[in-house]
């Protein structure tokens, strides 16, 4: 009952932002609105291509995952396996914590902390920066990463522990070739959720990436993601005008990455599980 | 016949309750020793206190000494130790892997072996010693949850032989086994006297007495009785013994 409900709510989504940007798919062409280099709504002749939004999205995306998915096993594995009793305790409690902090207030930290700091110490022009934006999003990410990997590790059955053991493994054996490969579906959800967190993130990425729809060619420059560009437009544009639509048309393109991101996690999944 | 553990003054403690109560005996090589009694009466403890299992047991504690020819056991490192003392747990635990990493796990870990050819040598070998090649040879890629309760434990008898232990522990093995399960586990354990030196503990009196060459009866932590298993259970020369094997208590 609840699965059919969420398949009929995806399938209206998808309808209604299918329905939303037809006619400018249609008009404007969808093979020239993905590898369209330059986002220029606003000018004359306008000019929808999103290539520079979604390689954004992607680097920003790509950099948080490379700095949250081994700091994120790594804390998990300390939490659950090393560290004594009280102080994991303490941990999952600043790790829930962690989560709790609105988007908006890790955005504004790394906006006033982060930045100056980035700035200053690869002496770029602005901190404004895909690095930037990327550290903030790994930040934001790796408490849903952390709690479900724990878990997942924390549920690995102590017996697996001890068989590994009795043979003669070390302590750290154990955790690598055992523990890890057990927990290895939980683990691998929790990469994925913390993905889905990265990829629809958006108040915090705005604040410090400098949001130029350029397309990057290293870390340190200003991007913008697709996710920025929605929420930074919507309110200008007029209901129903090509630049209202083609937002729509991002959303779409957004919502089918995310969906083939979690077809792609739920394969693996059922693979490993096999 | 060489001592191959000797046991000195051994006391062990969960929660500073006594366990084991100053036990004093040896192993000797090549021979099957029996621990029968009742429950609770540590037999578990004892084998994990051999080959220290309970080091990472916060609430455990222990004085005595064992030796493992000559060498003290409490001074080596425990992989070492672990390595020439392995342990089957009452209940089949195979790894979450394949039947074949199941048996190269450990000796990979401890360094042992690391070419394939050598690899597929040893599992057959191994395999073979538990009279369970035949059933999975098939499908020795296949995880090792798959297979069925006996062939499990087989399995980890088999685990614990490639890494070519001198003592091997049996913590009631075939408890949760049916008959026929129990019958080949005994008839490879019976296999196994010719090279290793083996601990038998077990709740079931038949069993023992089927199987090993001394037999040693543990009651609330203290050794009652030890001795060669035939005269053991024809002529027991302790009151308590006599009561244990012919079932009228415990
Ligand atoms: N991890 C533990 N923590 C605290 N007490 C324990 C622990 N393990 C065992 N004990 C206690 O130690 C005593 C001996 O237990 P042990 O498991 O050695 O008995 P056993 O002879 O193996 O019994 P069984 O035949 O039921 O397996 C019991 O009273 C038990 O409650
Ligand atoms: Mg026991």
């Amino acid at each position: 009952m609840c699965g059919m409900l969420s398949v009929i709510f995806v399938i209206l989504i998808f309808g209604f932002l299918f329905v939303e940007s037809f006619t400018f798919l249609k008009n404007f062409g969808i093979f020239r609105f993905i590898t369209g280099k330059h986002w220029f709504p606003a000018s004359n002749p306008p000019s929808f291509g999103i290539l520079p939004l979604i390689i954004g999205s992607i680097l920003i995306t790509f950099g948080a995952c490379i700095i949250a998915i081994p700091i994120s096993i790594m804390s998990a594995l300390f939490i659950s396996e090393i560290a004594p009793e009280n102080l994991r305790d303490f941990l999952k409690f600043l790790i829930e914590l962690m989560a709790a902090i609105p988007s908006v207030i890790i955005g504004f930290i790394g906006m006033i902390i982060l930045v100056p700091f980035i700035k200053k110490t690869f002496n770029l022009s602005t901190g404004l920066t895909a690095f930037s934006g990327s550290i903030v999003l790994a930040f934001m990410s790796m408490p849903t990463m952390i709690s479900i990997s724990e878990d997942a590790i924390h549920s690995v059955p102590w017996k697996y522990k001890e068989g590994a053991i009795a043979l003669g493994a070390t302590k750290w054996q154990t955790i690598r070739k055992v523990v890890l490969k057990a927990a290895m579906p939980g683990i691998i959800a929790a990469i994925m959720l913390g993905i889905g967190r990265i990829i629809g993130e958006t108040m915090a990425v705005m604040m410090v990436t400098g949001n130029a729809s350029n397309i990057p060619k290293t870390i340190f420059v200003p991007v913008r993601t697709m996710t920025a560009t929605i929420a930074a437009e919507m309110g200008e544009t007029v209901r129903g005008s090509m630049h209202y639509r083609s937002l729509f048309a991002i959303g779409l393109i957004l919502f089918l990455i995310t969906f083939i991101i979690n077809l792609i996690a739920d394969l693996f999944l059922r693979k490993i599980r096999r | 016949m060489v001592e191959k553990i000797i046991v000195e003054n051994l006391n062990c403690y969960y929660n500073k309750n006594c366990i084991l109560d100053s036990l004093n005996f040896s192993i000797l090589k090549n021979e099957i020793l029996n621990i029968i009694g009742p429950a609770n009466s540590g037999k578990t403890t004892f084998l994990r206190t051999l080959n220290r299992m309970n080091d990472y047991n916060t609430y455990y504690s222990r004085n005595g000494n064992i030796y493992l020819d000559k060498l003290n056991i409490f001074n080596m490192s425990v992989e070492k130790l672990r390595r020439r003392i392995g342990m089957l747990f009452a209940m089949p635990i195979p790894l979450p892997m394949s039947i074949y990493e199941n048996i190269v796990f450990a000796p990979k870990c401890l360094g042992l072996i690391f070419e394939k050819s050598k690899q597929d040598y040893i599992v057959e070998c191994v395999l073979k010693a538990v009279f369970l090649w035949n059933e999975v040879k098939d499908r020795l890629n296949k995880s090792a949850m798959e297979i069925s309760g006996g062939q499990q434990q087989r399995l980890c008898i088999a685990r614990i032989l490639a890494i070519n232990p001198e003592i091997i522990l049996f913590d009631e093995p075939c408890s949760g086994l049916d008959p026929i399960s129990t019958a080949k586990v005994e008839e490879t354990i019976i296999e196994l006297k010719k090279k290793y030196t083996i601990v038998f503990v077990t709740n079931n009196v038949k069993q023992a007495s089927r199987i090993g060459d001394r037999t040693a009866f543990f009651l609330m932590g203290k050794i009652i009785e030890i001795n060669k298993t035939e005269e053991f259970f024809i002529s027991p020369k302790q009151k308590k013994t006599a009561d244990y094997i012919s079932g009228r208590f415990g």
